[in-house]
């Protein structure tokens, strides 16, 4: 078994020694990063303290020295995003960080990504994300978004106050076969729900798994309107996620 | 030591100046406003936010319907960002107007202006308005609270939420021009609705522990609320809803007269940071009791606040707008039982 001595880059080593305590999630971060190489682990070092011209540059030189695109992506960021996403859960960070965090990904990512989709590689899969009709809370949205993006999801973000002919549409425009709708009032929930009717009205219900989530929303209210899954937090959007894509892959058969 | 019966405005202006009281107040320095009510009152949503008389009509319905001592007829929270030129949906009777963050009207500190007619705008007028309906009619028995925004609020919604946060991290000192500058608007709305009666404004300004730290709380508002408390001349209400614990001896040390807090935070806990240096206002909590459960719950909740000796009582926010009228008026009836059960015989 992997030891946190294994881990070369000292940034990193301290930063999951210190904020990553649950015993999981801590084992598979050090086996991560203890074969990762120290380069890509500079560039998770760096993503996590938010520094965006410091990734950007590591990340055009690794690509310039002839890494693959794909190691850069999984290695240097996506391994990143998983620290940041429980240093949120966890209160050690808060809002604005995530949000440099992020645009730190989105740095090394605008140089990965060209690359990945002329060599064919396939996102993890397509992701509709919208804030329901009259709700215009989008922070923990977004903040789902970029932990989706960070594990590899392609994701349309429809925004707030989105309807449900809105999220139908763009759902059959780019043939996405999971949806995620945000809540953040009392008084929008149920266009949740509504939104879920017109998937059933158009017949395309059973061609798309849909994750809802949001401060007032719970498992049982996502049972009741008939919802694929709910999560909890960001990190538990990207579990669902995960497994929901398995779910729609096993049903594809 | 008993205390002569009371009405409402001097219960709620005794308890903010941290006197002695009859009873403990019940008020909602955010929003009472719930669909039931405007029915009621023939005064809904959107219209009640834009129309002077429909909006002191639904207001005043917390005080005749029910029973509440404080009167609060600013439902949403942007008045002002309308007459800084935000972007605006005013949806219809079932929701909250907003603000359309994400077309942000400022990027830079020189871009912060208050416009000639910010307080003569359709939308801030509105408000000055109903406060001189309301004490014209009311004014004696219960008191009228008027609310401003705080400039971390007003820089959610002129520059929109991420571009502002991101902006605390990069260049602090910047947040800090823009904050200053924008607290003209603050001032000058608050001024404004004392001017027309308000006997207290509650000042909502959501740096809260849900989206930044405690520390941020301290570097960027603390002494900025402490300049506000001097520069408004009456009794300060505080609103930061979500979790707050952490920040709570920065916000006691601001002098406001009180801090309405959500029900994320154990009343106990919370008295024990504040003690007797601000006066807590909450913490009934909105989405699952209010709007979900019955008066029972609401009641319960009641008792919490009273037994950990929260000097006013009411609920976290803005109450959901589908809220009962029922459970709504448990919670003065919730403290007056409190109270006879508690009294020491005479
Ligand atoms: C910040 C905030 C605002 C900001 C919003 C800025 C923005 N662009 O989003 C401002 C100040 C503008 C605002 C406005 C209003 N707000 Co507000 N707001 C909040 C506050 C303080 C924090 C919300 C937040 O961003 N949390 C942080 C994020 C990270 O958490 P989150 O959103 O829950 O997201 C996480 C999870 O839920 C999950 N998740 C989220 N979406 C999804 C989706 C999926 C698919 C999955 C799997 C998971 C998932 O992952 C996220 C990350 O971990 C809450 C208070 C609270 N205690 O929650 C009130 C609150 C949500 N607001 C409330 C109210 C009443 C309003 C207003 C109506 C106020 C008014 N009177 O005008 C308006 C509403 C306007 C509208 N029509 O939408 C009430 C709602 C009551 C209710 N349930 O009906 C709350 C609960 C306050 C309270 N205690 O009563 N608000
Ligand atoms: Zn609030």
């Amino acid at each position: 078994m992997a030891s946190i001595n294994d881990i070369s880059n000292e940034f990193v080593r301290n930063e999951i020694d210190e904020y990553i305590k649950e015993p999981d999630e801590r084992e598979g971060l050090i086996a991560t990063y203890a074969a990762i190489s120290s380069r890509m682990q500079s560039i998770g070092a760096a993503l996590v303290d938010g520094q965006n011209k410091t990734v950007d540059a590591l990340t055009v030189e690794a690509l310039a020295d002839g890494v693959p695109a794909l190691e850069i992506m999984d290695d240097g960021l996506i391994a990143a995003m998983r620290i940041v996403g429980i240093k949120f859960r966890e209160n050690f960070i808060y809002v604005p960080e995530v949000l440099s965090c992020a645009r730190a990904m989105k740095a090394g990512m605008a140089h990965i990504e060209p690359i990945l989709s002329a060599s064919g590689i396939k996102p993890l899969a397509k992701v509709v994300m919208g804030t329901v009709k009259g709700d215009l809370h989008d922070i923990g949205k977004n903040l789902c978004i970029m932990m989706l993006r960070g594990t590899g999801f392609e994701v349309i973000d429809l925004g707030v106050d989105t309807s449900a002919d809105e999220f139908l549409a763009a759902v059959e425009e780019h043939e996405a076969r999971l949806m995620g709708m945000s809540a953040l009032l009392t008084t929008t929930m149920p266009n949740m729900a509504v939104t879920i009717e017109a998937f059933i009205d158009e017949g395309i219900r059973d061609d798309v798994k849909i994750m809802v989530g949001g401060a007032p929303v719970s498992q049982e209210f996502a049972d009741d309107m008939g919802a694929d899954g709910y999560g909890k937090d960001a990190m538990e959007c990207v579990a669902l996620a995960k497994r929901l894509v398995k779910e729609d892959a096993a049903q594809e058969g | 030591m008993t205390v002569k019966p009371m009405n409402g405005r001097e219960r709620v202006l005794a308890a903010l100046r941290g006197e002695a009281v009859d009873r403990t107040p019940v008020c909602n320095p955010t929003s009472v406003a719930t669909v039931e009510l405007m029915d009621l009152v023939d005064a809904p949503f959107p219209d009640a936010n834009r129309k002077p008389e429909l909006m002191a009509r639904l207001a005043a319905t917390g005080y005749t319907e029910l029973g509440f001592d404080t009167i609060m007829p600013v439902f949403s929270i942007i008045q002002e960002s309308s007459a800084l030129g935000c972007k605006m949906q005013w949806e219809q009777k079932d929701n909250w107007p907003t603000v359309r963050m994400r077309e942000p009207i400022w990027v830079e500190p020189d871009d912060i202006k208050i416009p000639t007619d910010f307080l003569t705008h359709p939308d801030t007028k509105c408000v000055l308005d109903a406060i001189r309906i309301l004490k014209k009619e009311y004014g004696n028995d219960v008191a009228i609270i008027g609310k401003t925004m705080g400039p971390w609020t007003l820089g959610y919604h002129c520059f929109g939420v991420e571009p502002f946060l991101l902006m605390s991290l990069d260049d602090p000192g910047k947040t800090k021009l823009c904050l200053d500058r924008m607290t003209k608007a603050t001032v000058d709305f608050g001024v404004a609705q004392i001017e027309a009666g308000a006997d207290a404004l509650t000042l909502p300004d959501h740096a809260t522990g849900d989206l930044v730290s405690g520390d941020y709380y301290k570097r960027f508002l603390r002494d900025l609320h402490i300049e506000l408390v001097e520069r408004l001349p009456v009794p300060l209400i505080l609103h930061i809803c979500g979790r707050t614990l952490d920040r709570m001896e920065y916000i006691a040390q601001t002098g406001m007269a009180a801090f309405h807090y959500d029900s994320k935070n154990e009343p106990a806990e919370a008295m024990d940071i504040v003690k007797e240096r601000i006066a807590l206002v909450g913490n009934i909590n909105n989405p699952e009791t209010l709007f979900a459960k019955g008066p029972e719950e609401v009641r319960q909740e009641v008792y919490r606040n009273l037994d950990a000796g929260v000097p006013l009582v009411g609920p976290e926010c803005a109450i959901p707008l589908q809220t009962s009228i029922e459970n709504l008026k448990e919670i003065p009836r919730a403290v007056k039982d409190w109270h006879r059960d508690h009294s020491t015989p005479n």
